[in-house]
């Protein structure tokens, strides 16, 4: 057993020619550690994402998930190696117009905790609807999906995918599309998710105001590479930060917040 | 009244349902081109079944599993071809071996041309205990696979991303997809399939509050839209394929109204 869950090394991913991924060393521990990736748009910040999980092969390099190196694997147990990682997908990737209810949706979380074919019982959904209450959705579950506000689907995708009781969380610009007052409080429930499980986080974002306060790492990308990969304060003050997106900022802590000032 | 009409009624109300419950899922996946499609493989490969004097049935199944199967194999985040520009590149090619086969064969055009309308009104006892099979198989997939298929629908880079056989469940499905359609296609023919698909799934997503209840609507709506445009046909006597159509299209209307209303009375 290795210490961290997710080892990336000498990952680079090539499309159409073109280096978009260039990765010397990424690592993400299994001990619930919090990381945040930062970074411009088309940083490759979901392609790493993609490749952590197993959905884009690397051109080169080494990818292991719990110690075993997927190239290892055959294509079934590759597959199945992904059971322990929860997905919370940007908008574009799933289909929010199906008449889908709260509770079917937080529900499909234990499609692939369950074996293939088998049906879910009363032991799924009491974690579906313990989620359901934790993320405070009881009252909203049996109405559809479709007729939730952004900031609801979020949560109803958070709910589903800690349904599955993943090792490790994955969210795609959960911030995305939403205002202020959806932004802190989606930042809020993940934060509080991470004191609550201690599951190991991995958490994308181009906001700079979206800052998780526990996070232990943050990992800023630019064009395909890691330019920088520690506290938040530092990496806002430095030099590279300010390269990439062309000002600096202070991060004031106040209020248990972190607030980037310009 | 002669047993030739029920048959014929049950034939239907078979065809309806299982191309209803099929809808579901098609058009859930949004691809409800698949219908036309599959259904023009099927056309293409009994064609040439005839025309190399094998059973046109099994030419029909070969093609239209095979077709399912090339879906299958694009994967739309690396070929980046879109599924429903897969589908339409297949259709074409289909319908064009469907013309091909029918400029060839010389004696039995108006066989070949049955299928592409359907001959509801010529089915045989043989062919609705086969269509009532394939929809059991139908049903049982479903129900075995329930929460994969749903998980698909919702979303595929999920499935795929959290350890669901998203590959294997999809590929699973256009086969079931494939065999539906291939031996429906004499009784309903290869361009009213695409409606009694598309209608009753989408009539079913205007007005349903989950899955189950989508279900059993596009269901339903499928029997039922078969059984009375026939009825309709058979009394005024129209024929039997454009009047399935527009009733099917008529329920999906009453749907969208329905829709319409309730949200103002909500």
């Amino acid at each position: 057993m290795s210490d961290s869950y997710i080892e990336l090394s000498n990952i680079t991913v090539k499309r159409s020619g073109r280096i978009i991924l260039n990765v010397d060393n990424f690592k993400a521990a299994s001990s619930g550690e919090f990381i945040n990736l930062i970074g411009t748009n088309g940083a490759g910040k979901t392609t790493l994402l993609c490749v952590c999980c197993g959905l884009i092969k690397p051109s080169t390099g080494t990818v292991k998930i719990n110690g075993i190196d997927l190239a290892s694997l055959g294509s079934w147990q590759k597959v199945d190696i992904r059971k322990a990682i929860g997905y919370v997908p940007q908008a574009a990737e799933y289909n929010a117009e199906l008449p889908f209810t709260v509770r079917e949706v937080a529900a499909m979380g234990r499609t692939s905790a369950k074996p293939m074919c088998a049906a879910l019982n009363r032991e799924d959904y009491e974690i579906i609807d313990s989620w359901l209450e934790t993320l405070e959705l009881t009252n909203q579950k049996n109405q559809t999906f479709r007729s939730l506000s952004g900031g609801e689907r979020q949560k109803v995708l958070i709910a589903r995918a800690m349904a599955q009781k993943p090792k490790v969380l994955m969210l795609d610009e959960p911030g995305a599309n939403l205002d202020f007052k959806w932004k802190r409080r989606i930042l809020d429930c993940i934060e509080k998710l991470h004191q609550r499980t201690a599951i190991t986080i991995l958490l994308i974002s181009h906001d700079i105001d979206f800052l998780p306060h526990n996070a232990d790492r943050t990992v800023l990308m630019h064009d395909g590479r890691i330019l920088a990969d520690g506290k938040v304060k530092e990496i806002f003050e430095s030099d590279v930060f300010r390269k990439v997106y062309g000002c600096k900022f202070k991060v004031s802590d106040s209020g248990g917040r972190y607030t980037p000032v310009f | 009244m002669d047993p030739f009409f029920y048959l014929v009624i049950l034939a239907g109300a078979i065809a309806g349902a299982s191309t209803g419950l099929l809808g579901v899922y098609i058009v859930g996946m949004r691809m409800p081109f698949i219908g036309t499609c599959i259904s023009h493989a099927a056309m293409a490969g009994s064609i040439f079944a005839v025309l190399l004097g094998q059973d046109p049935m099994t030419g029909a199944i070969a093609a239209s599993v095979l077709a399912s199967l090339s879906l299958g194999a694009n994967r739309p985040h690396k070929s980046r071809v879109e599924t429903n520009v897969g589908l339409a590149i297949i259709f074409s090619l289909m319908l064009g071996l469907t013309f091909l086969g029918i400029g060839l064969i010389q004696d039995a055009r108006t066989e070949v041309l049955g299928l592409m309308w359907g001959s509801i009104l010529f089915v045989r006892k043989e062919s609705v205990v086969v269509i009532a099979a394939m929809a059991i198989i139908l049903i049982i997939f479903t129900m075995i696979f329930n929460k994969e298929l749903k998980l698909l629908m919702f979303s595929r880079s999920i499935a795929a991303a959290t350890g669901m056989h998203d590959t294997f469940v999809y590929c699973s499905f256009l086969v079931v997809c494939g065999l539906i359609l291939a031996v429906n296609l004499k009784t309903i023919g290869g361009l009213m399939i695409f409606s009694l698909i598309t209608n009753p799934a989408a009539a079913a997503y205007q007005v349903c509050r989950g899955h189950r209840a989508v279900v059993i609507t596009a269901t339903l709506l499928g029997a039922g839209t078969a059984v009375i445009g026939f009825l309709i046909s058979f009394y005024l006597g129209l024929p039997t394929g454009a009047c399935i159509v527009i009733v099917s299209t008529m329920a999906f209307g009453l749907a969208v109204i329905y829709r319409r209303l309730k949200g103002i009375l909500d």
